[in-house]
């Protein structure tokens, strides 16, 4: 266990499509969020950054609700990252600067640092997004969101349309970033080996249930209900 | 001027029955649509003739007023109906134009260019508020299949902390864009490929090429104008309805 501040908390967290979520996230954990298509994580996570809000329940950060927060400040709080770049058009230096410019924290040096941090070359900046590969634009639109400098970095899916090897890059960077920013982290993904891998806990979601969360190995290692069972067996 | 006789009417109608034949041939399922837009095209403007009969006999401002009033809630309405899903999509429309329609009176007439009389004044208002009713409607159905088709982007953008304004600043300027287009199109052909409307108008009346060109410039120009504003005005207002004021993307419902 790495501390054991807890940093965001849900309780009795409900929406049109998911019900009744308690969940406890430390911070500078890795949280894997895991579970069958449809079964409501991409719900659960927009609800952190008031991408939308719960119909019941309420959701802390720093013990907290979201709702106190002004939203804009939120969001720079807990940045997000998802499954295609959705990058701005214009030039990669444009797009890093998108949320610094907000907070008038931008410096062309950040941009520098931004794209050595995901392995991209200095001269990056005054391209265009047009004209650089799908795996480069998602590592500029992961730098964007750090560009914020986030306390909590949510994930859809993000790693999912990279090849092997970039895969393997952003995962070292994530690494990276949670120890030595203290950063926290909820991703979900379809790769379980992934979610294995990264995960200092794991959220198991079915059905719009979380109905298992824990230490990553216990529920690998043991899962306690037949849904999870079943669901390491197929995937 | 030249009367058309009421024979030579009816012998019109053989064009529109050439395109509704085809389209029951290739089974487009617009016959019907064709039949009925030609015949309310045609009752509407036997209407308005004796309707601007009547209000050129009545005081010039009293039937300005009317006119412009009727004519920027049908405007309103026809595009709010593109516009369904955005909230006030009417009442932003008449807004909009109604601003417009002042603008370019208050130019026409405060720097002499035409005179005060229903004449000049009903029939060019007309071409202003028809132009930008379309480019009303071009912008609000642009806003929404933008938000849909760029969804993410925005939705990345309010994940970065921006604003609703900021955010839909990605989408409007192509959305002003493309509203534009076909009017700076037209503006770049005009004379070329058509001879506009009022032109043909003024020499088939038998006015001189020059004094109609004169006429011309000044709708062209204003009509110009006034699209270009209306894209802008009526984007930089509908763009509200997409968000809520918890700074969230709403969904946008459309059931037509
Ligand atoms: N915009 C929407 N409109 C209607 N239903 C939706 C919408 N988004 C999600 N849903 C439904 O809500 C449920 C949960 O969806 P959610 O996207 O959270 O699942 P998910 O676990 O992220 O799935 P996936 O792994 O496929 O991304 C699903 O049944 C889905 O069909
Ligand atoms: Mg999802």
């Amino acid at each position: 266990m790495k501390g054991n501040e807890v940093i965001l908390e849900g309780k009795n967290v409900g929406t049109e499509r998911v019900h009744n979520m308690d969940f406890t996230v430390l911070k500078g954990q890795i949280v894997t969020i895991i579970g069958p298509s449809g079964s409501g994580k991409s719900t659960l996570i927009n609800l952190l950054n008031r991408i939308n809000d719960p119909l019941e329940g309420e959701i802390l950060f720093h013990g907290k609700n979201v709702k106190e927060y002004p939203v804009p400040e939120l969001r720079k709080k807990i940045g997000m990252v998802f499954q295609t770049a959705n990058l701005f058009t214009g030039t990669v230096e444009e797009n890093l600067k998108y949320g610094p410019e907000i907070w008038g924290e931008w410096t062309p040096e950040l941009g520098k640092e931004l794209l050595r941090f995901v392995q991209l070359p200095e001269e990056f900046l005054s391209k265009d997004v047009e004209d650089i590969s799908g795996g480069q634009q998602q590592r500029v639109s992961f730098a964007r969101t750090l560009a914020n400098d986030p306390e909590v970095l949510l994930m859809d899916e993000a790693t999912s349309a990279l090849d092997n090897r970039t895969e393997e890059l952003v995962e070292e960077e994530l690494l990276q970033l949670v120890k030595e920013k203290k950063i926290t982290i909820l991703m979900i993904t379809h790769d379980l080996e992934q979610a294995r891998r990264l995960g200092d806990q794991t959220f198991f979601i079915a059905d719009g249930r979380i109905l298992e969360q824990g230490k990553t190995e216990d529920l690998f290692e043991s899962p306690a209900t037949e849904e999870l069972k079943f669901f390491l067996e197929v995937e | 001027m030249p009367e058309i006789s009421n024979l030579s009417m009816l012998t019109v109608i053989i064009f529109v029955l050439i395109p509704v034949s085809l389209s029951y041939l290739y089974s487009l399922g617009i016959a019907k649509t064709t039949i009925w837009s030609s015949l309310r095209g045609i009752i509407q403007l036997i209407l308005i003739g004796y309707v601007l009969t009547f209000l050129f006999e009545i005081t010039d401002w009293i039937a300005v007023t009317l006119a412009v009033l009727v004519m920027i809630s049908a405007a309103s309405w026809q595009a709010g109906q593109r516009g369904k899903g955005i909230k006030n999509a009417f009442l932003v429309t008449f807004t909009v134009l109604a601003i417009i329609e002042g603008l370019v009176l208050i130019l026409w007439i405060g720097f002499n260019i035409i005179p005060f009389e229903s004449q000049q004044v009903i029939p060019m208002s007309g071409m202003v508020i028809g132009n930008s009713m379309v480019a009303s409607a071009l912008a609000l159905e642009r806003l929404k299949n933008d938000f849909s088709v760029h969804k993410g982007k925005v939705l990345a953008a309010l994940s970065l902390g921006a604003t609703p304004p900021k955010a839909a600043n990605i989408i409007i300027r192509n959305t002003i864009k493309a509203a534009m287009i076909p009017s700076i199109d037209g503006l770049k052909t005009i004379g070329l490929v058509q001879l506009p409307g009022m032109m043909t108008g003024l020499i088939i009346g038998g006015a001189s090429p020059i004094e109609a060109i004169r006429y011309q410039i000044v709708i062209s120009l204003s009509i110009f104008a006034s699209v270009s504003l209306t894209s802008m005005f009526v984007s930089a207002i509908a763009y509200r309805s997409f968000f809520n004021k918890d700074m969230q993307l709403v969904e946008i419902k459309e059931n037509d």
